[in-house]
């Protein structure tokens, strides 16, 4: 395209909300609603939404600036209509300016509200009564979604445990507040059935706790035939307490570990001492020099660290060091003592380095 | 060290407490490093190691300088990719290379593209210029909470490099790699090295490392770029420096020893 160029109206708007708003919006795609034109005056946007993303497309147009632009949703929310019943209040769409670069964060976060309160519309006698339950809860996210081929369906985000787990773990330098969700997902039942069957669940959690707790290795409590939300999550909370409580217990284990490497393998070049999941070493068999590079997994002990050699003098024909393949599968218990075990990985170590340096050597003949 | 956990049997020596005492790993916050490496391309750069390089061709003291800036790239992003490295070259005095810090290794290809050794030499090495660039860098790392390292590497035997610099703050850690001649009657290595030592000890935040080899090995110098490798806020006196160390099977003497201290016990 010779020169797409969005209208300086709309540019403004987008900019400002970009900058501004308070959830992480993305910019998806941008098109021209014109077909002659190379004016950019179609975008979706990406909103984080219950821990899941919505798309929905903003539809501006170039040739008529001041207009308000209309909002097309996602196929999940094609009964969606925001503005439903409201015809005489003032809304983001009939307050609509379009010299002011605000409008449009106003509207979109207007939009993501109303999102929210359709679920308090919602004819389902087990629905409305979960709900009245979580509603004293902070920080809850509704979200309803249906479509032509799928049952509607309400979907819960529930910040979970009412602790600050950055300070949880000593020198972190996490920039984000971290956070555990639990998904809940109901399918939206008119009749309310003696047995209502289980929502489906799902732990989430913010990305960067995963160097030191991961959900997915979390086995849910049990949804018992007849349980409500109110009786589920103290359950749930309790057993991520014991969870959490027992990752800043393995974050010591796993420095304990380190450490016990140190009178075998010498001063670590690097170990990561927040997290303790990884040290690398310099080691030595005759004049052959190597790192040593380990990497501690989540569940150590009972599951065994990973091992891989680096050599500082062969290199293959890109010019990158020649590593060994990763070994997990070496004698190994996690009923060892840690020193025990600091000195079984030197001892497996001291065999498996001469293989290394064989293996480094063949494959640097194989290269000529 | 020795003896004290009485349970781990022969594996605890003394040496095996080197490094300046029982390892510790204290909860500290612990920043990514911007590494800035400064080559010398003063023509004595292309003195000749001593073993050839690959088809034959002379391996010159910029080659080896060159596969070793590769070598120690490659293995602290191994060790943990958020590090970054930037480069300078030093002539008469210092200046930009590649300026951007990056952590991809393309970026130091591309440099080394424009790296080529000066054709005349300027008689000089004034390092005031690199010791700015260095405070002026190590400014904007900390802001990102990052540190600066400073990987000076040094060719001349006879001329020992100068500054003009204050040191009022030591904001940048220095480590030296520093490659010459045999000592004979026309240059001054040890003159060369001392200054080095100086210059590292003026204006060096955390403790910094110096090398030298005359020997023309290139082995050599790869495992002194890999001891460099160690992180400045983890490292102790380069006296204590115990890596890299000998991965070989514990002696059978004290094996032995361990053995017969049981058996009075276990024939009781």
């Amino acid at each position: 395209m010779v020169s797409d160029r969005i209208p300086p109206l709309i540019s403004t708007q987008l900019t400002h909300l970009l900058a501004h708003c308070p959830i992480s919006i993305k910019v998806e795609q941008m098109w021209s609603g014109c077909m002659n034109s190379s004016l950019l005056d179609h975008f979706t946007l990406v909103i984080p939404f219950c821990l899941e993303y919505v798309r929905w497309d903003i539809i501006y147009n170039a040739i008529y600036p001041l207009a308000k632009p209309d909002v097309i949703f996602g196929p999940e929310d094609e009964h969606f209509r925001p503005y439903r019943g409201t015809i005489d209040s003032k809304n983001a769409l009939t307050d609509w300016n379009s010299k002011d670069p605000t409008r449009l964060l106003t509207l979109v976060l207007e939009l993501r509200d109303y999102q929210k309160k359709r679920v308090a519309e919602v004819d389902d006698e087990r629905l409305k009564f979960e709900i009245s339950t979580m509603l004293s809860r902070e920080g809850i996210e509704m979200l309803m979604s249906s479509g032509l081929d799928k049952p509607e369906e309400v979907k819960f985000a529930v910040p979970l445990l009412d602790m600050d787990l950055n300070k949880m773990v000593l020198g972190s330098t996490w920039r984000h507040q971290q956070k555990i969700y639990l998904q809940v997902i109901y399918p939206v039942g008119r009749k309310y059935s003696t047995t209502p069957s289980a929502p489906r669940l799902k732990l989430v959690s913010s990305p960067e706790l995963k160097s030191w707790f991961s959900v997915e290795e979390s086995r849910l409590p049990a949804w018992l035939d007849g349980m409500c939300m109110a009786e589920y999550l103290p359950t749930l909370e309790e057993m991520l307490e014991n969870q959490i409580r027992e990752a800043v217990a393995l974050v010591e284990v796993r420095r304990k570990f380190i450490t016990a490497l140190a009178p075998h393998f010498g001063r670590p070049i690097e170990a990561d001492p927040v997290f303790c999941r990884k040290v690398s070493f310099l080691a030595s068999s005759g004049t052959f020099a190597f790192l040593v590079h380990i990497s501690i997994p989540l569940q150590f002990p009972k599951q065994q660290p990973v091992l891989v050699l680096q050599s500082s003098q062969h290199f293959n024909s890109h010019n990158v060091p020649i590593k060994s393949p990763i070994m997990n599968d070496y004698p190994w218990s996690p009923r060892w003592e840690t020193s025990v075990m600091a000195e079984r990985i030197f001892d497996f170590l001291v065999e498996e380095c001469l293989n290394f340096k064989r293996y480094c050597n063949e494959t640097m003949l194989q290269q000529r | 060290m020795q003896g004290i956990e009485g349970q781990n049997s022969a594996t605890t020596t003394a040496a095996a407490a080197g490094g300046g005492g029982l390892y510790t790993l204290p909860p500290a916050r612990f920043s990514s490093e911007d590494i800035l490496f400064c080559i010398d391309v003063d023509p004595e750069c292309l003195v000749e190691m001593k073993v050839t390089g690959p088809n034959g061709r002379p391996f010159t003291r910029l080659d080896t300088i060159k596969q070793g800036i590769l070598l120690f790239i490659h293995s602290k992003l191994a060790i943990n990719p958020d590090h970054r490295f930037a480069f300078t070259v030093l002539g008469k005095s210092v200046s930009w290379l590649r300026k951007e810090f990056s952590g991809e290794v393309d970026a130091a290809l591309s440099a080394f593209r424009g790296l080529s050794a000066d054709s005349s030499s300027s008689g000089q090495a004034d390092l005031t210029q690199l010791f700015r660039i260095a405070a002026h860098e190590a400014k904007k790392s900390r802001a990102q909470n990052r540190i600066l390292r400073v990987i000076l590497m040094y060719c001349r035997s006879s001329v020992p490099p100068q500054h003009q610099w204050l040191a009022t703050q030591k904001v940048f850690t220095l480590d030296v790699i520093y490659l010459h001649d045999k000592p004979g009657p026309d240059n001054c290595p040890q003159k060369v090295y001392d200054s080095l030592v100086e210059a590292l000890e003026l204006v060096t935040e955390y403790e910094g490392y110096i090398y030298e080899s005359g020997q023309g090995l290139t082995r050599i110098l790869l495992r002194h770029m890999c001891i460099l490798l160690s992180h400045p806020q983890q490292r102790c006196v380069q006296d204590d420096v115990d890596v890299p160390k000998s991965l070989t099977k514990k002696s059978p003497t004290t094996e032995s020893a361990s053995v017969d201290e049981s058996a009075p016990v276990s024939s009781q």
